[in-house]
């Protein structure tokens, strides 16, 4: 934090969005489907048009996948820093809240009565996710206030009644199974524009805890003090939960349930710029982003033209970045 | 304190007891209504019948099997075409084909078996499936019951296992005869299609993601005979996942959706980048009934000409 007063969070900022933006230029020059250097420019130039293989391949095929793990990974890494922040428990994640479960549970009914592929599933899953956060947050309230460890139990709940719904369905439609198993473990394999389009509603949401850094600072010291210190913990817990769980929602029905990025994106961040949120949350979005790019770009490289599923890629590459991370971090 | 937590304990280990008692007369009942519906018909036969099955064991009947039970839809309908049908005593949940095949008892869903299940039907010979399946043997050869594992990679496999189905269910002319059918439908297509060029051809077996039949499938062995050169076939064996960018890159001329797939020319030609496909250009986009290529059974055959005709239909234009 003191170095932070010194030098401002815009240094961090700055070089996480740099990096980000190598990735992204590095995820759109690459792919199974190899294109070079000037190919690239001309594509660039030309923009999408008809009557050309290579152009389909960069504009409809690459850039829309590339921009939802974007999304996506930005998503996951803000809920993941806001429920982290609001629970004050290391070992939340996004998927905590019983979202994800539900999404899984819309997803799966929209494959097992065959609504097409989609908007179908994807609209299901979103109508799921909210539904649950719907639930839980009934279930959490009491006497106009939110009970923050009830709404992580009743979460847990929910996520494990849906689950066995959802095994239950993968048993009795069989000849879907596998469809429901590919679902969550998460892809970005054909997802197209308008995905990105579903996608982008994420932006709106991943702004709305950058106006209320200060308040989830003071939050951090617990509800008691906050309220203490004069912020309306009620308005701002409900406001970041809310925000949280849609964007989680948004994030799972366009990709599936892809794990450890919203885990530990926050914690990787905070080890390298602090806790406090003014550089916490912008880092943390461009680095879940970043994070995603790259998992995605190697899960369609690493043994094209085959495709490794992008959770396998996204735990390999953060799992031991995080204990090299936490290893130094104990150093210092 | 002590005495109500033994009381409570002795309840709870009584109730247990008593469930698994019912279960197990359950059980039993199931069997004997099972072992009193199928008529036995001793046929003579001139000693044991030995066969290898594509697990590569030995299967040996002292004579030819009256009891049947079959793991895969697959076996069922090799059963049924081969004039085994009233020697079935049970099939799984997703048989449907023949009709016949429905009305059977039923042994649960392809993917989770249960032995106790299958061995109330007392069957002298299990038809199993290859991969998690095959392991069944074991099991059952401790009960004495043979298994045979249907798992052919070629249409020719195929023909393999039928030709051998029969000599185990004592039914060989009946199998020879499916054998021919099938046999004749290679020698027409191969006919028609034999001396064209080969069509690049994607099959999908799955959209999301992006899935199709590799090298070593039997699907793989009939595009190839049906004139179409498998895309798929580069991706390595089985089923695997396929880069959305090679496959427009490698532009299929053909492109065949497995029914399975739950996809639709329509949806498929509005996919991310599919636009510029030839297939989709040319109006060769296709959906095939999964059971006629995904079934290594007689019916293949009927999915082998489906195919030569979605791969070469100027082959079949001129009649």
């Amino acid at each position: 934090m003191t170095r932070l007063a010194r030098t401002g969070v815009w240094p961090g900022i700055l070089l996480a969005a740099g990096v980000f933006a190598l990735c992204l230029v590095l995820a759109l020059a690459l792919g199974p489907a190899s294109l070079s250097l000037g190919r690239l420019w001309q594509l660039v130039v030309a923009g999408p048009v008809q009557g050309d293989l290579d152009n389909a391949i960069f504009w409809q095929i690459r850039m829309p996948r590339v921009l939802v793990a974007c999304l996506v990974g930005a998503a996951l890494a803000v809920a993941g820093v806001i429920l982290q922040d609001l629970f004050l428990n290391p070992l939340t994640d996004p998927y905590v809240t019983g979202v994800s479960s539900g999404a899984a549970l819309g997803a799966t009914i929209g494959i097992v009565l065959h609504w097409s592929n989609l908007p179908w599933v994807t609209v299901l899953a979103l109508v799921g996710g909210l539904g649950t956060l719907t639930l839980v947050w009934m279930a959490a309230r009491r006497r106009g206030r939110i009970d923050i460890f009830v709404l992580l139990l009743a979460g847990v709940t929910i996520a494990y009644l849906a689950s066995a719904v959802v095994t239950v369905l993968m048993i009795s439609a069989n000849q879907d199974m596998h469809a429901i198993i590919y679902w969550l473990m998460g892809s970005f394999s054909g997802r197209g524009w308008a995905d990105v389009e579903i996608a982008l509603v994420t932006l709106p949401f991943m702004a709305v805890p950058l106006f209320f850094t200060a308040e989830m600072d003071i939050l951090l010291q617990g509800e008691k003090r906050a309220l203490e210190l004069g912020v309306e913990v009620e308005r701002t817990k409900r406001l970041l939960l809310v925000t949280a769980g849609v964007l989680t929602a948004l994030a799972v029905s366009v990709s599936g349930i892809i794990g450890f990025v919203g885990l530990v994106v926050p914690h990787i961040v905070r080890l390298l710029v602090g806790p406090g949120h003014r550089a916490l949350l912008p880092v943390s979005l461009l680095v879940g982003a970043a994070m995603m790019v790259v998992a995605d770009l190697l899960s369609r490289m690493v043994i094209s033209p085959n495709e490794i599923p992008v959770g396998v890629v996204t735990t390999f590459v953060g799992a031991p970045l995080f204990v090299y991370l936490l290893r130094r971090g104990r150093r210092a | 304190m002590t005495t109500i937590r033994i009381r409570r304990v002795t309840a709870a280990f009584l109730l247990t007891a008593l469930l698994v008692l019912s279960v197990i007369a359950l059980s039993a009942c199931g069997a004997g209504t099972g072992a009193a519906s199928p008529s036995p018909s001793a046929s003579p036969s001139a000693g044991p019948i030995t066969v290898t099955d594509d697990s590569g064991a030995a299967v040996t009947l002292a004579q030819p099997a009256t009891r049947i039970v079959s793991l895969a839809p697959a076996n069922t309908e090799i059963a049924y075409a081969i004039g085994a049908g009233d020697k079935m005593v049970a099939g799984t949940s997703f048989d449907d084909y023949p009709e016949e095949a429905k009305s059977l008892p039923k042994i649960g869903d392809f993917a989770n078996p249960s032995v106790e299940k299958i061995a109330s039907f007392q069957p002298d010979l299990v038809l199993a499936a290859g991969g998690i399946q095959a392991g069944l043997r074991s099991k059952f050869e401790k009960l004495g019951v043979q298994v045979y594992v249907v798992d052919p990679t070629t249409y020719e496999g195929v023909m393999t296992s039928i030709t051998e189905l029969g000599q185990l269910a004592g039914t060989s002319e009946e199998a020879q005869q499916v054998v021919e059918t099938m046999k004749q439908a290679q020698t027409e297509v191969q006919g028609k299609v034999g001396a064209l060029d080969k069509a690049t051809t994607f099959l999908e077996i799955y959209s999301k993601p992006l899935m199709t039949a590799g090298s070593g499938t039997f699907i793989d062995d009939m595009i190839t005979s049906a004139g179409g050169q498998n895309i798929g076939a580069e991706a390595g064996s089985g089923f695997p996942s396929f880069s959305t960018e090679v496959l427009v890159q490698k532009d299929p001329v053909v492109y065949i959706a497995d029914s399975g797939s739950m996809s639709e020319p329509g949806d498929i030609a509005k996919r991310a980048g599919f636009s510029e496909l030839t297939a989709v250009k040319d109006g060769r986009v296709y959906v095939i009934a999964d059971n006629l290529i995904a079934r290594p059974g007689p019916r293949l055959a009927e999915g082998l000409q489906e195919l030569a005709k979605m791969i070469h239909p100027e082959a079949y234009a001129q009649q």
